[in-house]
């Protein structure tokens, strides 16, 4: 590893603190697993770290990231390349294209979610609050909802999709006025 | 399983391999397919991201750290681990602070209302938890838009902004459209309200509801959802509902009109006696003469009158005050105050005053005030921490003005915060120069006691031309701090005694709104 003066590393620092949350999304999108998402990230934090004298601080930091994350996201899936739940090699490269594309679509639309999830009904509100705020598993949510597991996800993905709904309604309402 | 579905359980990592190739099949084919698909990836990411969010519940203490596996941590050099301590960080960043309360609901009107846990007033913001009504009728207004009017003896159980239970009693709600979907919970069914007004009754374990107004989803253990709709009941043996049983809010309001109206006369009757007390140096019962074509009268009707003592608003407003009928004066802008010029000197004081505090938002709010600070001149002022302060200062042997050394400054403990602004409220404080106590009083309860150490016995008490509401006439080319009172007065008396707390105790009672 190659000694970094300070600033450099602390601007790394600053750099990843600012764009951690959309490089999450962005690997969650190629893998769909939060915690294979969260080992990725990590992974790619270091290797950042250990290319960063490469980076031009003029140009603009994402989509320099996104570069590391994928071939993270590669490797992860050569690791695993057995399990029969991972998306192909071709699709996931199919993805991060199109998603890079999509950018500020899918960051505008993320812009909607808070006043969609105040449009959300009580009982909705809870089970995102179970799901996301208070991350309970499967089984204390189960229990808290007295749902069975089938009914619990089936709820749940009603919901997301609700708001996927509610954010594109919204957006088409702003484009028109 | 539709494209939808396989991608949701995608993402909850619920998908089988059969249904993963399905789903990869479908995305490799179709670009709408991938669209929506990453679409739904980036929402899910981001809610699992997101720790801050307004609509959801106080996190618990684990943050997702928990869930992070540390595999690679064996590699870590120091410096890198300093990058990912910067997540770790990033990831518990709280919350950037801001004033919060943790109500659900409020307490908008009641009518000789006794609750069992609190001594709840109208107006107060109500947190999630149980409320028992003794007697009386209240109006809670959830912060959804739901209104629910309950009568004593009732137990309800304050969920959130859009739910709540009864656990026994009766509860009529109204339900306007912004507020569909709100719950309301009983022993034996949930009512989900789409938009309506309906009533409900429970003794024990048994309910009754009937519908006024719009429509009601009663979901009943064991039962199929039933739509009631408007002048539908649905009741059972141990519990029945008649409509004529429950209170309209139309009757409420006019419950309420009569019982302000009591009080107004109450007071209005207080008020004409008081006015005869020889103890008054001056009483402003804050009367908007109708015949007054300028306005700005505020008369001192302490008898015998001395009109000398009358006073004249600057800026302040007429405005309601305690009741309807009742006027106040309200005080906003820098420029607004209450001129008075006040002779004599005098052994003791008392200030009495009913008043509105909207915001306590600089460093001194002006109660009354003398024009300058000279020895001998009182000042009564909140404290930007919402503390009562009363000073009063007698400038050292061959100085001319009363420094930091020799001013008597008084603080009562802070009453003004997010609970008591923004109504009504009496403050008091009353001074002898012999004993040289100095007492406070919020709502009739003493606040604050204590004696300076810089007090003679003796020293007399002046006011001259001093203010209501503001501080101080600026002198030619001199810049006066601004210490406008933020709120409305609709009674000020300043006696020459000090008053015995159980005056001020009643003066409270016959006064309060």
């Amino acid at each position: 590893m190659s000694p970094e003066p300070p600033s450099r590393t602390e601007q790394l620092v600053l750099l990843l603190t600012q764009n951690q949350e959309p490089l999450f999304r962005y690997i969650f999108s190629l893998v769909s697993s939060e915690a294979d998402a969260r080992d990725i990230l990590q992974e790619t934090s270091l290797a950042l770290y250990r290319k960063f004298d490469q980076y031009e601080t003029s140009r603009p930091f994402l989509p320099w990231a996104y570069r590391f994350a994928y071939l993270q996201i590669q490797k992860h899936r050569a690791k695993f390349a057995r399990s029969p739940l991972l998306f192909s090699e071709d699709l996931i490269h199919l993805l991060a294209l199109e998603r890079e594309q999509m950018e500020p679509e899918l960051d505008l639309r993320l812009q909607f979610l808070d006043e969609c999830l105040g449009k959300l009904t009580p009982h909705d509100k809870e089970l995102v609050a179970s799901r996301y705020a208070l991350r309970e598993s499967a089984e204390e949510m189960m229990q808290r909802f007295a749902m069975s597991r089938r009914t619990l996800f089936r709820n749940l993905g009603l919901l997301r999709q609700r708001l996927h709904d509610c954010i594109t309604r919204q957006i088409q309402s702003e484009a028109l006025t | 399983m539709n494209l939808k579905s396989l991608i949701e359980a995608k993402l909850d990592g619920e998908i089988t391999p059969e249904q993963n190739a399905k789903l990869e099949a479908i995305l490799v084919g179709d670009g709408n397919a991938r669209r929506l698909y990453l679409e739904l990836a980036d929402q899910h990411a981001r809610l699992l991201q997101r720790s801050d969010s307004p609509s959801e519940r106080p996190q618990r203490s684990h943050s997702y750290l928990r869930t992070i596996r540390w595999r690679t941590s064996a590699f870590i050099a120091s410096a890198a681990a300093i990058v990912l301590l910067a997540f770790a960080v990033w990831s518990h960043k709280p919350i950037a602070s801001e004033a919060t309360s943790y109500g659900a609901a409020m307490l908008s009107q009641t009518l000789d209302a006794e609750f069992t846990e609190t001594t709840l007033r109208s107006g107060d913001t109500i947190a999630p938890g149980t409320l028992t009504l003794n007697k009386g009728v209240v109006q809670i207004e959830f912060f959804s838009g739901a209104t629910a009017l309950i009568e004593g003896a009732t137990q309800i159980e304050i969920i959130s902004a859009w739910e709540a239970r009864c656990i026994k009693g009766r509860v009529r709600v109204h339900v306007p459209p912004a507020a569909k979907g709100f719950l309301m919970h009983a022993p034996d069914v949930k009512l989900e309200d789409l938009g309506t007004e309906f009533a409900m009754n429970v003794v024990g374990q048994d309910s009754a509801v009937h519908v006024f107004d719009g429509e009601v989803i009663a979901h009943a253990k064991n039962k199929a959802p039933a739509s009631l709709k408007a002048g539908m009941s649905l009741s059972s043996s141990k519990a029945v509902v008649t409509p004529e049983d429950f209170l309209p809010i139309s009757e409420l309001q006019s419950l309420i009109k009569k019982r302000e109206k009591l009080h107004s006369e109450q007071w209005q009757h207080w008020s004409m006696e008081a006015r005869k007390d020889n103890r008054l140096i001056a009483y402003y019962p804050f009367k908007h003469w109708d015949d007054d074509g300028w306005d700005r009268m505020v008369n001192n009707l302490a008898q015998p009158v001395v009109l000398s003592r009358n006073g004249g608003a600057v800026g302040a407003r007429w405005t309601q005050g305690r009741w309807p009928g009742k006027e106040a004066l309200e005080f906003k802008r820098p420029g607004d105050r209450v001129r008075m010029n006040l002779d004599g000197t005098y052994a003791a004081l008392t200030f009495a005053c009913w008043v509105k505090v909207d915001s306590v938002d600089k460093k001194y709010n002006s109660l009354l005030l003398t024009d300058g600070y000279e020895s001998g001149e009182p000042h009564w002022q909140i404290y930007e921490d919402g503390s009562l302060l009363f000073s009063i200062g007698y400038a050292g042997p061959g100085e001319k003005r009363i420094t930091a050394t020799t001013n008597q400054m008084y603080y009562s403990k802070p009453v003004f915060g997010p609970d008591s602004l923004g109504r009504w409220h009496h403050l008091a404080v009353t001074y002898d120069n012999a004993s040289g106590t100095v007492v406070q009083y919020f709502d009739g309860q003493e606040v604050g006691r204590e004696v300076s150490p810089l007090h003679q016995p003796g020293r007399p008490i002046g006011f001259g031309p001093c203010e209501l509401g503001n501080w101080g006439l600026p002198t030619q080319g001199h810049q006066f701090p601004i210490r406008t009172l933020n709120g409305a007065i609709d009674e000020f008396a300043i006696y020459q005694i000090a008053l015995s707390s159980a005056e001020i105790q009643a003066m409270f009672e016959q006064g309060k709104p």
